[in-house]
């Protein structure tokens, strides 16, 4: 199959360092700027002579598309999405993991004494992307007969705070620190827990970028490795900048995020291995899940998922 | 200006443009209200039936003829039945009895005045009133109008005025003729006609008729 | 009926061969643009939930516009009462042009919960301000000889509305439906969107499973409802205003 290529890529960085100029580059996230972003912010681009556009994103920004076509250089996506992408001839390959462990979860009101994940499904409305593979697994395992299932707010939690048997998907960073500060105690249940935990929060690429620039994905991701070690040594200056960019967060709640997703991030693997770590078993099964679930038609290889620079 | 018309008159109205013709032809109806001034109605205590034709017909598009011509007798609550017979009649007057179910866009423009005519004569109208009625018609249709017009006065026992551009329609139709100042409404000339009560379209030729209508114009000049 | 379909059947299939070779060809992504053969295959494979899909956001599409039709034309009768009347409420309905449907779609949500009732609401907030617009006009460029006419023959204002300005105003009322039932098909996928169910219900979920053929797919059906719905008001404007106007004379 001919293919025209968006992305014309010269392998200018070495000569542009040693020029003293910086290469441009640009790097789409798939929401607002918080904390879940901070090590992108706190990265120390120029010394690796690349000149960072960050581009924030909110509800729907199409990353996975937008990397495969080329309109940016990096972005930043989901474990799925990336599965998803590539069984449907999307040519993006992942490169760091922030979140080793997914944070995706449900929230639910605290007063409704809820215990496990599928209580959530006996009563009530919850509001989730039915369209996203853990909603299925979530239909499969426990089905829908019983609660009624809305869209998703995206990240606005009103009709959440309406109404008490109201439970919606959330990230754990996210939505349940806006509802306590709101003053409703909330109970959160990773999705992790029904056994679905692909990475989140990963930075991603084209697989044209890694065969024709190879140096400059490798300075991006040693850029990006070394801001999220000094992102989680002191998020202070990067949630400064976040939040400016982000009023509808406050300082407070970001630093409170910051401390929250620790655990998703630094892990024994990672700690091993290096932040942003990846495991091919990890992908297989992931892909395995996906193809169980029919999402995919047939199972991809998972080193193409990935690549560790 | 002081006008009186007596009844039973037919009486053109001419003027240069914006002497304000139309104006005193509306202040007679009473569509317009005179700043100052009155017009007056004798007999009063008569429920003095005034009728209107406009220089456009002003059909109503999604009524047919027989319902056009009805118009003014529907308004006023007369029952279904006897307006439809009296709008037949109207329409007989003006030669279209075999075009009542068309509707106006069907209808030739001349044709469509002669609704306008019709609905005009429906209530048997005491005073009929037109502003330039037939200006938008050609020639020969004009003609044949004028001379239907003149018919349909002489038989009713209507009062006529007529307003008009065309020095010669005045001249053919009226019996007394008045002329209007330029941007003042003063009346510059008014004058009997002198000509024959029976008019056709052989009078069109006549020598007297351009006397007439030379001395009009040199009013209005 | 030749002469309406052929011409605009063309193009159409020019541009549905040229999407299908440049896709196959590889010119054109197929995450980014489906081949139009793909979009086919979606329609005929998901023809289930699509069906259903569909006459979900036709129902609500249907109920949102006739309550447009019905409180535009109502709207636009009472405006035309009075010219103060006008002046001080009109800039309400020029509102519902302006303001962002994505924006108010949450607040209906909050307002009438999840569920058909927000979709209705969101088709009428979109479609509700042509109706009233080209009623208006229509009702206020009333013939002034005609209202001269019936005010001689002693009309009150209600039989001048019932009698010359409403049949008067019918072409533009039609004018102001046709405008409408576009919009209201937007309004409600935009509903939709936020309040679930339907063929918008089929666009978010389709697209967060990277099935761009199946979001071309509702959305061509959607399309189909938008212009099955301008077919049937112009057969209906046809039909009554045949007779009448010399715009629709010249079939």
């Amino acid at each position: 199959m001919r293919r025209r290529t968006f992305l014309q890529a010269v392998p200018l960085v070495g000569l542009l360092a040693a020029c003293g100029k910086s290469a441009k580059i640009k790097l789409a996230l798939d929401w607002k700027p918080e904390p879940e972003f901070g090590g992108f912010y706190a990265a120390p681009y120029s010394k690796y002579a690349l000149d960072v556009e960050i581009l924030p994103g909110g509800a729907g920004t199409p990353t996975v598309q937008m990397v495969g076509a080329g309109s940016v250089d990096f972005g930043i996506v989901s474990g799925d999405e990336v599965v998803l992408a590539r069984s449907h001839g999307n040519d993006v390959v992942a490169l760091f993991a922030v979140f080793q462990n997914n944070p995706a979860g449900i929230m639910a009101h605290a007063s409704r004494n809820l215990h496990d994940i599928g209580d959530v499904l006996k009563d009530g409305t919850l509001a989730i992307q039915s369209g996203l593979p853990f909603a299925r697994l979530l239909e499969r395992k426990y089905g829908f007969s019983h609660v009624k299932v809305v869209p998703s707010p995206g990240g606005d939690i009103t009709p959440f705070l309406n109404d008490e048997k109201f439970a919606q998907q959330c990230y754990l960073t996210s939505e349940p620190v806006t509802a306590r500060r709101k003053g409703i105690a909330v109970q959160v249940f990773a999705i992790s827990e029904i056994g679905y935990n692909p990475y989140a929060t990963v930075l991603a690429t084209s697989g044209d970028m890694l065969r024709k620039n190879p140096e400059r994905a490798k300075a991006v991701v040693a850029a990006v490795r070394e801001g999220w070690r000094a992102y989680l040594d002191d998020p202070q200056s990067a949630n400064q900048r976040m939040n400016q960019l982000n009023p509808t967060m406050d300082l407070a709640a970001f630093a409170e995020v910051a401390e929250v997703q620790k655990p998703l991030i630094e892990t024994d693997a990672t700690r091993r291995d290096g932040l942003g770590t990846m495991s091919r078993e990890r992908w297989d099964g992931l892909i395995t899940q996906l193809k169980d679930l029919g999402d995919i038609a047939q199972a991809i290889p998972p080193e193409d998922c990935f690549k560790l620079l | 200006m002081d006008l009186r018309v007596d009844a039973g008159e037919f009486l053109a109205v001419l003027g240069p443009s914006g002497c304000g013709k139309s104006t005193l032809l509306r202040m007679i109806a009473g569509l317009d209200r005179p700043n100052s001034g009155r017009i007056v109605m004798a007999p009063a205590g008569d429920p003095f039936q005034t009728a209107f034709v406009f220089q456009d017909a002003h059909l109503l598009p999604w009524r047919n003829v027989l319902d056009n011509a009805a118009l003014p007798l529907e308004l006023m609550g007369v029952s279904k039945e006897e307006r439809h017979i009296r709008a037949r009649a109207a329409l007989d007057q003006v030669d279209l009895q075999d075009a009542i179910d068309k509707v106006p866009a069907q209808l030739s423009g001349g044709m469509r005045m002669r609704v306008s005519l019709a609905r005009a004569l429906v209530t048997e109208p005491r005073l009929l009133l037109l502003d330039e009625p037939f200006a938008a018609l050609d020639e020969i249709t004009r003609f044949h109008l004028d001379v239907q017009l003149r018919e349909l006065w002489q038989r009713g026992a209507m009062t006529v005025v007529f307003v008009t551009h065309s020095v010669s329609e005045a001249a053919f139709l009226a019996n007394r003729a008045v002329v209007m100042d330029r941007g003042g409404g003063a009346i510059k000339l008014d004058r009997t006609l002198a000509l024959p009560a029976e008019r056709s379209n052989e009078l069109r030729g006549d020598p007297r008729l351009g006397q007439e209508m030379k001395l009009l114009l040199e009013a209005i000049e | 009926m030749k002469k309406t379909l052929l011409p605009p059947l063309i193009p159409f299939v020019v541009l549905t061969l040229a999407v299908e070779f440049s896709v196959r060809e590889g010119f054109v992504r197929p995450y980014l643009l489906p081949a139009p053969s793909a979009v086919f295959r979606a329609v005929i494979e998901d023809r289930a939930e699509l069906a259903q899909a569909l006459l979900a956001t036709s129902s609500a599409t249907l109920a949102g516009f006739a309550m447009s039709a019905l409180t535009g034309i109502t709207v636009a009768v009472l405006l035309s009462s009075s010219r103060a009347i006008e002046r001080a409420f009109y800039p309400y309905a020029v509102f519902f042009q302006t303001v962002p449907l994505i924006a108010i779609a949450p607040l209906l949500v909050i307002w009438f919960g999840y569920g058909l009732q927000t979709v209705i609401a969101s088709a009428f907030v979109a479609s509700v301000f042509p109706v009233i617009a080209n009623t208006l006009t229509g009702i206020l460029s009333t013939d002034p000889a005609l209202r001269d006419l019936f005010k001689l023959y002693g009309a009150t204002p209600l039989v001048t509305l019932f009698k010359l300005r409403l049949p008067a105003a019918l072409p533009q009322v039609f004018t102001g439906l046709r405008v409408s039932a576009g919009l209201a098909v937007i309004g409600a996928i935009v509903g939709e969107f936020i309040g679930g169910g339907g063929l918008g219900s089929v666009v978010d979920i389709a697209r967060t499973q990277q099935r761009i053929d199946k979001v071309f797919a509702a959305v061509l059906l959607a399309s189909m409802l938008g212009l099955t719905m301008f077919g049937l008001i112009n057969w209906v404007s046809h039909m009554t205003l045949r007779r009448w106007h010399a715009s629709e004379q010249t079939e």
